[in-house]
């Protein structure tokens, strides 16, 4: 195992022309981009658009974790592996397995393909602005969370689900009373985190034109605005940071 | 009969319940017991053989007829199985959840049992003597508390047959008391009782005894003709008792088991196996 993982590091190594020489010896170019960034700008037209992209970046990791989460429940419910009936018939578990391996699938695209690429789609799509990034978020947490939910759900204990079974509870009626209680805490939880990804994913996404702080940094990267740059990001991380401590917050008291 | 791997857990094990009995099943640990309920309720694979619920074959019924036959079916186990985060209210009205229809599922998610469910599931609470706690979270409850409130379940369900499983292995004597008096009044509503049970001082107030061993039938009949004896042979080896403390293996010790622990009143919690 050890030799294994030794040798996909030294291939890895190879195929990424991995080199820490030319890392510290390219210090010039370096230097005069750290240095363009200090002194930051905080002009007040820089403040107030800085503003304005946190603004849009924080609404678009809001709305996208919030759409994406309302479409991966139902998702999420599909693709949970039910312990099959005893005794059930072939065509029984056929008709069981389809919308099974359908939601799998639609949550698997939606999660592989990342952000970044679902924004230049729908930037194709709808344009430019923070409505295609919004969209692009909404369908990569959609399958991030489809995935997280369905394990949270396949997790909880089987035994009041059966017990609902036993006594005629239908699918819809174990899984609604039965199975999605005991898992909410954790799906809020999931919930609440994939926002902090979105606010990191949201300040990215401007680069392909997708709305957000991003936007501004690389429009201001492309004029070799460093001190702009610097306010942006630096903005950016306090924003990140900020998002992350109330998510971490709120599910800490969460209480399961 | 019922085969988990290489061990036969039912073996050659046939019996006929009529309509309306009570029957206490007993047996040593891993002597069939709970192998036999879940053959009843059609979750454990048979190797062979067949179940009859009112006529029907259990194992051959589609998906719709199984709900069917489910919803006239209360079980009750010794875990208690309740949902612990729903309210204690909301758990006892899942008794109905059989005859509800897609839309009333929805409606009962979203907003709560409708009234007509909710005064039955308050006079169910107020039979097993939860009178007022129908908001609380059931995991706030305790284990006495929660079996209590899967009694109600059944009560509100109206079941024309009831399965339990061990019900009372993790419920003080008190709330016991309490329950095997709710099910004898189920009993005396119409439904048929099957109850696997650790403790034989309860089951003797049945009046029909089967007793499991290694799979197999051993007894069928009045407690009257339970002896000692015939309890020796059925619990022989068996190093767990019957409610009682761990032996340390003896066969004098035999008779101990046969006792059930007596708490003082109102101690709920987990009774010492």
């Amino acid at each position: 195992m050890v030799l294994v993982v030794l040798g996909l590091t030294g291939w890895s190594f190879y195929g990424t022309e991995f080199d820490l020489v030319e890392l510290f010896s390219s210090t010039r170019p370096m230097e005069r981009f750290v240095s363009g960034m200090f002194p930051p700008d905080f002009s007040a037209v820089t403040l107030r658009q800085t503003g304005t992209g946190l603004m849009e970046t924080f609404q678009m990791s809001f709305l996208g974790a919030l759409i994406g989460a309302a479409a991966a429940l139902p998702l999420s419910a599909l693709a949970t592996q039910e312990p099959s009936t005893v005794g059930a018939s072939r065509t029984e578990r056929l008709l069981r397995a389809i919308p099974y391996h359908a939601a799998r699938l639609v949550i698997n695209v939606f999660r592989s393909v990342p952000d970044i690429l679902w924004a230049l789609v729908f930037v194709v799509a709808v344009g430019l602005g923070p409505f295609p990034g919004t969209l692009a978020l909404a369908v990569h947490s959609a399958g991030i969370l489809g995935k997280l939910y369905s394990e949270t759900l396949e997790a909880v204990p089987n035994r009041p689900v059966e017990a609902l079974r036993a006594t005629g509870a239908g699918t819809l009626q174990a899984f609604l009373f039965g199975r999605f209680p005991q898992g909410v805490i954790g799906l809020t939880s999931l919930t609440l985190y994939q926002w902090e990804c979105n606010i990191r994913s949201a300040a990215v996404l401007g680069l392909v034109g997708a709305g957000g702080i991003g936007q501004q940094i690389i429009i201001s990267m492309n004029l070799f605005d460093y001190s702009k740059v610097a306010t942006l990001v630096g903005a950016t991380i306090v924003a990140v940071l900020v998002v992350d401590g109330l998510s971490t917050a709120i599910r800490r008291r969460l209480v399961y | 009969m019922v085969r988990f791997g290489e061990t036969l857990a039912l073996d050659d094990l046939s019996l006929e319940v009529e309509p309306e009995e009570r029957v206490a099943v007993i047996g040593a640990s891993a002597a069939g017991k709970s192998t036999l309920f879940r053959a009843l309720t059609r979750t454990v694979t048979l190797a062979g053989g067949k179940v009859t619920l009112g006529g029907r074959h259990l194992y051959t019924l589609s998906k719709k007829e199984l709900k069917d036959v489910r919803r006239r079916v209360g079980t009750i186990y010794q875990s208690y199985n309740l949902v612990p985060q729903l309210p204690a209210g909301v758990n006892a009205a899942l008794g109905e959840v059989g005859d509800m229809g897609s839309a009333k599922t929805l409606r009962t998610f979203l907003t709560g049992p409708n009234r007509a469910l909710a005064k039955r599931v308050e006079a169910a609470l107020e039979r097993v003597g939860l009178a007022g706690l129908a908001c609380q979270r059931t995991a706030s409850l305790s284990g006495g508390q929660q079996q209590r409130v899967a009694v109600a379940r059944l009560l509100v369900q109206r079941p024309d047959l009831v399965l339990a499983d061990e019900p009372f292995a993790a419920v003080d004597p008190l709330t016991t008391e309490r329950l095997v008096e709710a099910l004898f009044d189920l009993n005396g509503e119409g439904a048929t009782l099957v109850v696997n049970l650790h403790d034989v001082l309860i089951a003797r107030r049945f009046p029909r005894i089967v007793a499991l061993r290694e799979g197999r039938l051993v007894f069928d009949g009045p407690p009257e003709q339970l002896t000692e004896e015939g309890l020796d042979r059925i619990y022989a080896g068996d190093p767990y008792g019957t409610g009682a403390s761990t032996l340390e293996g003896g066969e004098d010790t035999l008779h101990r088991r046969h006792d059930s622990v007596r708490i003082s009143e109102g101690q709920d919690g987990i009774s010492a196996h």
